[in-house]
């Protein structure tokens, strides 16, 4: 009984997996498509107008924060060993590489992610999904790849707002409460962090935004009936979106770690 | 304007040549749980076939068929000669311009206008250069459902008869050839339903349209149906005209008709009877 059980769980896993490999296929299609259509763009700037530029106060805010927490923190290590005037390094750069993005990433899984699944989750259980298809029109071309291509272009945009305010934010902290001599601060952030670790960060925008779109695009596309069936959704997209920020944020820190020490042999050449 | 290209003409053996609709042998199943079963049916052009049946008997499911927003588990679905149950969604798209489907709430998008709405299928398959003329367009929808004026409305503004009929007038926006109405009448008063009735008369006669309308509103189909067939546990059990049907020796069928509660269902009230007779208190619950 139990093994049935287990056994009808993985049919259906795979399932799943196979629809969600499916719709992520048709997504990318689409949008490529999409890039090249005119009819498309009005859709995509309207997806802009909302996923992006209204996200920007609420993204900064958040970049704010990890700076200026950061800079609370790390003073009290820093200072023990006399080196308090390289906050600025510790600061900017896991601001930039790492707390920047996947912080950012993580509001917009719960602000976008969650309104794009409520969206297309109501549009769902209301058959207006149906609708569209009843009327000759692909829905993952009409709805989804929009909303896909706004996030793609988008998030590393918001990414560079969260990393601006975060070094921003440390600063004041550094400079106001800290006491750290500016000049100082600035010339070892200066020497420390390259545009390598703040384009590192920009690049994982874009896979970020692209996972949280397509992820919730799908719960939406996917949700059982009713209310119950939208707010399961909601919330499910909000956690896979999270478990694929963090499992993301992992595999491209090897990945970026092996091509920056397989050609960084060759700055020297080209510098 | 876009012109529509000619379909393949790839008509099924002994099918009739009247027929704009064919399913042969449809079956269809979600999960353990069979809903349609080997039901093959053709849909004559320009007439109306009223599909009746109990709820959840899958009158719905058939007719999305029709339109290939359910694809069988067995079987075959036609349109006009062409098998269009293993078509692509691409494919299928051109395919679907040829219907209107009225969907059971209307399915209105709620983030668009009553204008934006009817324009919205105008917009996905035309190129439009001259607005002046599809507003003339959407006015012209509006008033041969009685809306005229509406246009800036949203969906939430209207009352559930006024969304029906504004989801009518954008079913018909690319002037298809069938509409499929989805239990039009549910949820509307009289008055209204009889309206609804009379829009559907309207644009058969107008629109010269083949209509298939899903309803267990049997006033309703015997006043708008030149045929109705009735399923029951996936099976076409009846069909023919409504003196046909009203005199079907079948009983479900003259249960349902006539709106008579079956001996089994009775059977279950009457054995719940002692239990239901028996009032609780909150203070049965403590110990």
């Amino acid at each position: 009984m139990m093994i049935a059980t287990l056994g009808s769980k993985a049919i259906l896993d795979v399932i799943n997996a196979g629809r969600f490999g499916r719709f992520v296929w048709r997504a990318t299609m689409s949008s490529v498509r999409g890039c090249t259509r005119k009819r498309t763009y009005p859709l995509i700037w309207t997806q802009m107008n909302i996923i992006g530029v209204r996200s920007v106060p609420v993204i900064m805010i958040t970049g704010a924060f990890v700076g200026m927490t950061l800079a609370v923190q790390a003073y009290d290590q820093l200072a023990g060993m006399g080196l308090e005037e390289h906050l600025g390094v510790l600061i900017n750069i896991s601001v930039v590489k790492e707390l920047g993005p996947v912080l950012a990433a993580v509001m917009l899984a719960g602000r976008i992610g969650g309104a794009l699944t409520a969206e297309l989750g109501t549009m769902n259980v209301t058959e207006q999904i149906d609708a569209v298809r009843s009327m000759g029109t692909d829905p993952i071309r009409y709805l989804v790849a929009p909303r896909l291509l706004a996030c793609l272009l988008l998030t590393p945009v918001l990414i560079i707002y969260a990393d601006l305010m975060g070094v921003v934010g440390g600063a004041v902290v550094s400079f106001l409460q800290l006491g750290i001599n500016s000049r100082a601060y600035w010339h070892f952030s200066a020497y420390g962090v390259e545009l390598w670790d703040v384009a590192i960060g920009v690049v994982k925008g874009f896979f970020f935004g692209g996972a949280i779109a397509i992820i919730s695009c799908y719960k939406g596309f996917s949700c059982k009936e009713g209310a119950h069936g939208v707010g399961q959704a909601c919330t499910e997209a909000f956690v896979a979106s999270f478990i694929s920020i963090l499992a993301l944020d992992f595999a491209l820190a090897v990945a970026f770690k092996n091509i920056y020490v397989t050609f960084w042999p060759l700055k020297s050449l080209v510098g | 304007m876009a012109q529509r290209t000619n379909d393949t003409h790839e008509r099924p053996e002994n099918s009739p040549a009247d027929s704009v609709i064919e399913v042969r042998d449809l079956t269809k199943r979600f999960g353990e749980n069979l809903v349609l079963d080997k039901i093959s049916v053709s849909i004559e052009k320009g007439k109306t076939t009223a599909v009746i049946g109990p709820s959840g008997c899958g009158k719905t499911v058939l007719i999305k068929h029709f339109i290939a927003l359910l694809r069988p588990t067995e079987g075959q679905v036609y349109f006009k000669g062409q098998r269009i149950d293993d078509l692509s969604e691409r494919e299928l798209s051109r395919i679907r311009t040829h219907f209107g489907y009225l969907f059971q709430e209307g399915a209105l998008f709620d983030s668009m206008s009553v204008a934006e709405n009817i324009m919205f299928p105008i917009r996905q398959h035309f190129h439009i250069t001259n607005w002046r003329q599809v507003e003339e367009l959407v006015k012209a929808k509006l008033a041969m459902v009685g809306l005229d004026g509406f246009q800036n409305y949203y969906p939430a503004n209207l009352s559930g008869g006024q969304r029906k009929r504004v989801a009518l007038a954008r079913a018909i926006a690319l002037n298809p050839e069938v509409i499929l109405y989805d239990e039009p009448t549910t949820g509307l008063d009289p008055i209204r339903s009889d309206i609804i009735n009379e829009l559907v008369l309207k644009f058969k006669r107008e629109l010269h349209v083949t209509t298939v309308v899903v309803t267990h509103d049997m006033k309703s189909a015997y006043k708008v149906a030149d045929r109705i067939i009735m399923l029951h546990q996936g099976k076409i059990i009846a069909d023919g005209d409504a003196d046909q049907i009203q005199d079907h020796p079948h009983p479900i069928v003259q249960q349902f008709i006539n709106g008579e509660v079956g001996e089994d269902d009775l059977a279950v009230l009457r054995m719940n009877a002692g239990i239901s007779t028996s009032q609780f208190s909150p203070r049965d619950f403590q110990e």
